[in-house]
């Protein structure tokens, strides 16, 4: 609530895993870590086990090997704070809008004082003042997805974990909610782990972008975005991290330059 | 609430659906007024005692439930009697089939390692239990057995079934959050599977009619709607016989009208509810 002014020190995250199912090598060594309040989005080619890589992040599948500590403990939805944005549309359709977002709270048995408090300032920071009482089918894709990026940020999660939360919006949909992910990033400060397969969006969005090869999955680069929000995606600058990215998102899996550029770890 | 969808004026909205206001009541009245006038003119035309007309019935159902029955048993006595036996066997059939359905639709491998017990049970339709249950139960015992696997599968099937239709995204909602199993079985899957539960409902409730009417035609007993009808079937007064055979669809038609209205207060938040 107060992380705002506090700037409290929220989420540090380190990631030390690999991850097989039976034969099929899903990541062959995934190791990076995440400051606290930081926005990190992780590309990757389609079908890399980006998806997997978040449940394993989020502690809800445990890694073949290695762990993933948030503040030095492992992953645990049950015991830490950790909220998620998915893909596909994932709002109850027999909860309004307003019951959808107290979820996350709920679950963690907060006082109802609390959750109202919480709710009516969350439903104003996503633009759905007004439509708390309306059903899911009631209201369009996008504003559906933004009820899911509002229970996730209702909890007051250290860590937020979003994967490919815009992909089925249409283009300017899209534009407008990356504006507004921001925005309540920077109301409301935390860890962000954004996953997508939209370049743009990640130079667009992130404080550092991972770059993820395909099966069996490793980070291949790392890039800092040393760019002021709001970004301008025409400015040169822009463009030439975007094309960096594309240069390694389609760089060959074994090329030896990718060691020397193995991230931090 | 009434929200119309129209994209862009090529659509048209649609408004009311089936339950279309006054045109559809009017509508009925007319049928309904058309059906008892044919039926009237039939009855005089053929002029015999086993072919009462309406007003005949109306007769012997002001009789009926003025004065009673040859036994002195009032209409509403009978009507009771069955009311009482079919919301007992229908309690207990759904007391026990949600649970079950919903335990063993979670847990696939309890229905799969049960089916070959279970299912067959499902064939036999429970007025074959009627020989079975007069030999050991009476009263109404008799009855609630009988009633309760009429409405038992209905309810225990769908149930099953609904519980396959909790999507995976909704629990996994749950989970990272981190939610308890029981959490996600009273806040994902209890939701999910409501519609179906109230679907099998209704088909159970149908179902324990049914049986209840053929379980008092059965006999043994001295009150009940059917009971009532094979009294005055054996004395050959058809209008008394009616007056039971329209009770009973009047009163089923009721129950399930009960259901529906608490179906559309349940699932206000569905497109629309199917009828």
């Amino acid at each position: 609530m107060h992380g705002h002014t506090q700037m409290t020190s929220r989420a540090k995250i380190e990631v030390d895993t690999s991850h097989s199912y039976g034969d099929l090598v899903v990541h062959e060594s995934i190791k990076f870590s995440v400051a606290a309040n930081e926005f990190v989005c992780i590309c990757g080619p389609s079908g890399c086990g980006k998806t997997t890589l978040l449940d394993i992040l989020c502690g809800i599948l445990k890694p073949s090997r290695g762990h993933v500590l948030v503040d030095g403990a492992p992953a645990d939805p049950k015991t830490q704070s950790i909220s998620f944005v998915f893909q596909e549309p994932s709002t109850f359709p027999w909860l309004t809008v307003r019951e959808n977002i107290e979820t996350g709270l709920r679950i963690k048995g907060a006082r109802r004082a609390d959750i109202d408090a919480k709710v009516r300032e969350i439903v104003g920071i996503v633009g759905l003042t007004g439509f708390e009482s309306y059903y899911p089918h009631q209201i369009s894709g996008g504003m559906k997805q933004r009820v899911a990026i509002a229970r996730a940020f209702a909890t007051d999660a250290d860590l937020i974990l979003m994967d490919e939360p815009f992909v089925s919006l249409d283009q300017p949909t899209r534009e407008r909610m990356q504006r507004e992910v921001l925005d309540i990033w920077r109301h409301r400060r935390r860890t962000v782990i954004f996953v997508t397969h939209n370049l743009e969006e990640a130079v667009f969005l992130g404080d550092r972008i991972l770059i993820l090869s395909a099966k069996p999955a490793r980070i291949v680069a790392e890039l800092r975005v040393p760019l002021d929000h709001p970004r301008d995606p025409l400015s040169p600058e822009f463009m030439a991290l975007r094309a960096q990215c594309v240069h390694w998102l389609h760089a060959p899996a074994a090329a030896s330059g990718a060691q020397a550029l193995d991230p931090i770890g | 609430m009434a929200v119309t969808r129209s994209a862009d004026g090529s659509r048209t909205t649609q408004s009311g659906g089936l339950s279309g206001g006054l045109n559809t009541v009017g509508l009925n009245m007319v049928t309904l007024a058309a059906a008892l006038g044919v039926w009237q003119v039939g009855s005089v035309l053929v002029a015999s005692p086993f072919f009462p007309g309406p007003m005949k019935i109306v007769g012997a159902f002001v009789e009926l439930a003025t004065r009673g029955d040859t036994f002195g048993h009032s209409l509403w006595t009978h009507a009771w009697a069955s009311i009482q036996r079919v919301l007992v066997g229908f309690g207990l059939g759904v007391l026990l089939g949600v649970p079950l359905g919903l335990l063993m639709g979670l847990y696939p491998r309890l229905y799969a390692g049960t089916r070959s017990v279970l299912e067959p049970f499902r064939f036999i339709p429970p007025i074959a239990w009627i020989p079975l249950a007069i030999i050991f139960f009476s009263g109404l015992t008799r009855f609630a057995f009988l009633i309760f696997l009429g409405a038992f599968f209905p309810v225990f099937t769908s149930t099953l079934v609904g519980v396959a239709r909790v999507e995976p995204i909704h629990r996994k909602v749950g989970v990272v959050h981190g939610a308890s199993k029981l959490w996600i079985l009273r806040n994902v899957v209890v939701p999910t599977v409501l519609p179906d539960i109230m679907a099998g409902m209704r088909v159970g409730l149908g179902t324990a009619w049914l049986t209840i009417v053929a379980a008092e035609l059965a006999g043994g007993i001295s009150t009940g709607l059917g009971r009532m009808m094979v009294n005055y079937a054996e004395l050959l007064q058809v209008p008394q016989v009616i007056v039971g055979m329209l009770l009973i669809g009047f009163i089923g038609f009721l129950m399930n009208e009960i259901l529906l209205i608490i179906e559309k207060r349940l699932f206000r938040w569905r497109w629309q509810v199917s009828l």
